[in-house]
């Protein structure tokens, strides 16, 4: 009996403390969340997206972007209010001035992370978004102007979304959705959205990026048939839709060309471009080893396995593995005698090949 | 040319940059800087220039190997910094960072840049970006013996013209040239030597960018010498010079000695400064970078074409012939495995035979000191501590670790020098990238054979701090020579011994090998699990240049090899070894309760040890080995025999008696300690190393405890299954 009733007791306090939702342990958890700061910035990045877009953030909405239930949402919401950062109105959330000024930040040193790991580490790109956003909060102002400064001041993050400034002013994407593009005109893509995230994964997996010329082929109301430089895409209506784009400009029409990686030991070629999705440590090796537009490439051996394959650039053995000689976009050079240069040095414009 | 350096100077002048980047300059009238691209025969100049008189160190706060020599000519001293070989000065490395820092902020009175006369296109781009920063630079026009045997022609008086600055044509290996160069090195210092450097000419955007900030800079710091040069670094978002600029170093850099209020509207100002710069990098859209190296290639290319002139078709004849057969499917993987075994076989045929000689020597002065001792009266705790304790520990690594290192070293760097090491980093490169980890890993772990901690200094080749990490923390699955001499003994006495005679030594050979394969394989796989785990947030990229076949350079590979690898990996060791020793004899001659300190703790070791297989005086024996493995097996012999001190048997049948017999080991328990030794944490050297590479103790206690844990997982599992199955 008594042994009963003391098991019973434990029971009844172990539920106490860890019932979910109620217990003592999860009210800790949630008030925990609440006063945190990752909880506040998720939010002004909900509300400003969603004020973005047009429609005003509402409790629920906002409960479904965090991942948490209505009356923690709401609970949060009253902190905002109170802290001066939204008002609640009739037609949903609004950030005030403040609210506004904050939630730019939080966008700035997010997209500024994610371009940071795209770019700078060996996070894999279905990745960055998820990591970004769970380390974007412990950064303090100063790591974040450091970051920016760092990567030169960049315009926009991996997807092509612009990067606010230090002052809080954004640039605007123009462009419309690849849907909507006429069929036959090049095309850039300038923005790439990555929510939902198994969209966003299709999308990567084709390879398709922000930067890139691609060509409206043919459209169904089922499908969409792309080409890029060197592939055929075919993708569905509501894929196409997360993708802007716009008139491609001159200057990157004139793409033909092949990666390096094609050519066979022996070829020659010369080099039109680096890959534009091609940053960050890699880059700029490619061009410390003088791999720029115009510089001449022999393809020279491959290693007993195959890969890496070692190159010939100016005057250098340079060996570089497959991926790597992907990023290198070459035109092979007739018979490989007396390469052409592609223009003259001396009138300043050394811009891509045109 | 070679005098001999003069000491003391009293009358100096202070160099405040200078002193600030560490180097001494207190007898010396003048410093120059060394720089240019990896493989341009720098180093050789550097040699040629300076003899013997080198000191090697690091850069304060950087793993990037530091060289600094001196020279007198004309009665005059002259100090020379070798900077890291780099292909730019742009910073995409911190070999970059630290070369360019030195030519900026610390004033050198000349830069000599070394450039490589059969590749003059690509080294030029960095004469054009020092050219950016200093007026002060002499150009050494290197290897032109070479260039003429691959029928180039470098036109130097053109050279000269082109860049403004005085060009001198050298062959440093045959000493050709080198009196010129100095002369001229010496002319420019003195001031009796105009140049006018040549600029580059920027794409048009750029341009309109430089127009804008250069004029505000040179408005702020009117006496700032490379106005142009800070401008293009701000554009380039270059994090030290924005800091120098917020923190006013960039105005004591212009003008020695700058008043408080000076400084303090300078660092005002750098905020307008910073800001407008930001505003252009926003304009240029990010592609400065691009547009700069395009400007300065197309600027080099250019040069090159007047002044370099080629004669026949066969210049890569002899190298690409070799190169065809060295990578080849066929031959590259045999001639590499026959070259390595020939390596290893060297290596230990020679180190027995020196090991031998060194241990008789230096136990014969052990007796010696320690007769001594008593005839002089000392205690005998006394004499047994310092001789049998701290000596004998010194003595037995000394002579089990240098002969092997002073010969595998010279050996490995000879290769290196001749160019074939990268070659072989360049067919193994495929197996590493599945790993996550770089082919240059394959060099590190062979060194690793000789010795783990030159093993991890020796990851500075890696250029990508991602694969680095992986090469670090892995390079212990190799074991190093500190743990061959239990490898060999448990292989022939336990492994072999299951197998008729005939094939003791075959199976004995055979067991060694799959040894280092299970290293090489724990190797892949743990790379492969750090790359994709706590490794992914570091940057990641790769090449390898396969630099020309060159004849190697004997003396100058034993002088370097004997150095920096060998001496000071010993000396490390024997600091290591000296406590241990000591340490040792304590445990074995302190009694409490009628036995000595080393039985009561194997004693309370013994359940852990036997839960892997093992038992408590071999794991008291690692314990005590951590500063050095070598002192593993004579540990054991000396606590299972009661000793006084680290003792040897005369013969493996002794050995066997005391293992099998009396303490009954088993070919498991073999196995087992086999696959412990291979296994487990490094030696404290190694893990020291580790963390002056990494500048982290977080890598460190990871290098530490990563390998242990996985020893104690694999030995735990393979002990219960085998339980299992009995």
């Amino acid at each position: 009996m008594l042994d009963n009733s003391v098991l019973l007791v434990v029971l009844l306090l172990l539920l106490l403390i860890f019932a979910p939702q109620q217990g003592v342990y999860a009210r800790w958890r949630q008030k925990q969340w609440l006063r945190s700061r990752a909880a506040m910035e998720d939010a002004l990045m909900h509300l400003h997206q969603r004020e973005h877009s047009g429609r005003l953030a509402s409790v629920e909405s906002l409960a479904g972007a965090l991942g948490v239930s209505t009356r923690l949402a709401s609970m949060l919401v009253q902190r905002m209010e109170a802290q001066g950062l939204l008002q609640v109105t009739a037609g949903g959330l609004n950030l005030t001035p403040e609210g506004h000024r904050l939630a730019i930040q939080v966008v700035r040193a997010h997209r500024l992370f994610e371009r940071y790991l795209a770019y700078e580490t060996s996070v894999s790109p279905a990745e960055v978004h998820e990591l970004a956003h769970r380390l974007e909060h412990s950064l303090t102002p100063q790591q974040v102007e450091q970051l920016d400064a760092y990567m030169g001041h960049p315009l926009s993050d991996p997807h092509g979304d612009p990067i606010p400034t230090a002052s809080g002013e954004m640039p605007e994407i123009e462009g419309q959705s690849l849907v909507d593009f006429p069929i036959g005109t090049p095309a850039q893509i300038v923005h790439v959205e990555d929510e939902p995230p198994h969209v966003y994964a299709q999308i990567v997996a084709e390879g398709l990026r922000p930067g890139m010329v691609v060509r409206v082929l043919e459209r169904s109301p089922t499908r969409l048939v792309l080409e890029s430089d060197t592939d055929e895409h075919v993708l569905a209506p509501v894929v196409a839709a997360n993708i802007t784009v716009r008139e491609a400009p001159q200057e990157k029409l004139a793409l033909e060309g092949e990666r390096l990686s094609a050519l066979e030991p022996g070829e020659k070629a010369t080099v039109l471009r680096i890959d534009d999705a091609c940053q960050g440590l890699t880059r700029r090796r490619f061009l410390d080893l003088g791999i720029t537009p115009g510089a001449h490439v022999e393809v020279v051996m491959r290693s007993a396995f195959g890969d890496p394959v070692a190159y010939r650039v100016r005057d250098t053995l340079i060996a570089l593995r497959r991926e790597q000689a992907d990023w290198i976009w070459v035109r092979r050079d007739g018979n490989g005698t007396t390469p052409h240069r592609t223009q003259g040095e001396d009138d300043g414009e050394v811009t891509n090949g045109k | 040319m070679r005098e001999k350096v003069v000491h003391a100077c009293e009358s100096c002048a202070l160099r405040e940059q200078l002193v600030q980047m560490g180097v001494r300059v207190d007898r010396f009238d003048y410093v120059l800087a060394l720089a240019g691209n990896p493989n341009t025969g720098k180093s050789t100049l550097f040699n040629a220039l300076t003899g013997l008189r080198q000191h090697t160190g690091n850069w304060t706060g950087k793993t990037v190997a530091r060289m600094e020599g001196a020279f007198e000519f004309n009665g005059k001293r002259y100090k020379i910094v070798d900077l890291p070989g780099t292909y730019s000065l742009l910073s995409a490395s911190v070999d970059e960072e630290v070369a360019r820092d030195f030519v900026l902020f610390a004033n050198p009175d000349a830069v000599i840049v070394v450039v490589d006369a059969t590749a003059l296109e690509r080294n030029l781009n960095l004469v054009l970006q020092v050219l950016e920063i200093t007026d002060r630079v002499v150009v050494c026009l290197n290897l032109i013996d070479e260039a003429e045997r691959k029928g180039i022609e470098v036109d130097h008086r053109a050279l000269s013209r082109e860049l403004g600055v005085p060009v001198v044509p050298t062959a440093a290996r045959q000493g050709v040239g080198l009196g010129l160069l100095v002369q001229t090195v010496a002319e420019l210092v003195q001031g009796r030597l105009r140049t006018s450097p040549r600029r580059v000419k920027v794409d048009a955007r750029v341009e309109q960018a430089l127009a804008e900030l250069v004029p505000l800079l040179r408005q702020v710091y009117p006496d700032l010498p490379n106005a142009r040069w800070v401008a293009m670094r701000l554009l380039d978002g270059d994090y030290n010079v924005r800091r120098a600029l917020e923190s006013g170093d960039l105005l004591r850099l212009a003008r020695r000695e700058a008043h408080d209020q000076e400084l303090e509207q300078a660092r005002a100002q750098a905020v307008s400064i910073l800001s407008l710069a930001q505003r252009l990098q926003r304009q240029l859209e990010g592609t400065f970078r691009d547009r700069m190296v395009e400007s300065l290639y197309a600027e080099a290319e250019a040069i090159a074409q007047k002044v370099v002139r080629r004669k026949g078709e066969r210049r890569w004849d002899w190298d690409q012939r070799l190169d065809r057969i060295l990578t080849s499917r066929v031959w590259g993987l045999p001639i590499m495995g026959l070259l390595l075994m020939g390596v290893f076989w060297t290596t230990i045929q020679g180190a027995n035979v020196i090991s031998d000689l060194l241990a008789t020597a230096l136990f014969w002065v052990e007796a010696q000191g320690s007769a001594l001792f008593r005839a002089l009266g000392a205690p005998w705790w006394l004499t047994g501590f310092v001789w049998h304790g701290v000596y004998r520990g010194l003595a037995w690594v000394v002579s089990v670790m240098l002969p092997p290192m002073a010969i595998f070293f010279p050996i490995f760097t000879i290769l290196e020098d001749m160019g074939y090491l990268p070659r072989v980093a360049f067919n193994m490169d495929r197996f590493f990238k599945k790993a996550g980890a770089h082919g240059k890993q394959a060099l590190t772990m062979a060194m690793g054979l000789g010795c783990n901690a030159a093993g991890v200094v020796a990851t500075r080749i890696i250029n990508s701090p991602r694969e680095r990490l992986i090469a670090i923390l892995t390079n212990n699955f190799m074991p190093c020579n500190g743990r061959w001499p239990l490898l060999i003994t448990m292989s022939t006495l336990f492994v072999a011994a299951s197998f008729p005679p005939a094939f003791a030594a075959a199976v004995a050979a055979g067991a060694l090998v799959l040894v280092v394969l299970i290293g090489v394989v724990t190797t892949f796989v743990v790379s492969a699990v750090l790359s994709r785990t706590i490794l992914k947030g570091e940057a990641s990229s790769f090449t390898l240049e396969l630099p020309p076949y060159r004849k190697p350079n004997v003396l100058a590979v034993l002088y370097t090899s004997l150095i920096d690898r060998t001496l000071v990996v010993l000396w490390r060791a024997v600091v290591m070894a000296a406590p241990a020793g000591g340490v040792i004899w304590l445990l074995a001659n302190i009694h409490a309760g009628g036995q000595s300190l080393s039985q009561w703790i194997s004693g309370w070791l013994d359940p852990v040890g036997r839960a892997i297989g093992l038992d408590g005086v071999v794991l008291l024996a690692y314990i005590i080995a951590i500063p050095a493995n070598e002192i593993v097996v004579p540990t054991i012999i000396m606590t299972y025999l009661g000793a006084g001190m680290m003792t040897e048997l005369e013969s493996l049948n002794d050995l066997r008696r005391l293992l099998v017999d009396q303490h009954g080991w088993t070919t498991m328990t073999a196995i087992n300690l086999m696959l412990f030794s291979l296994l487990h944490n490094p030696c404290s050297t190694t893990i020291l190393t580790i963390w002056r590479e990494t500048k982290s103790a977080k890598w460190a206690w990871l290098g530490a405890l990563l390998p242990l844990s996985i020893a104690f997982g694999v030995l735990l599992l393979l002990n219960s299954i085998v339980r299992a199955l009995q």
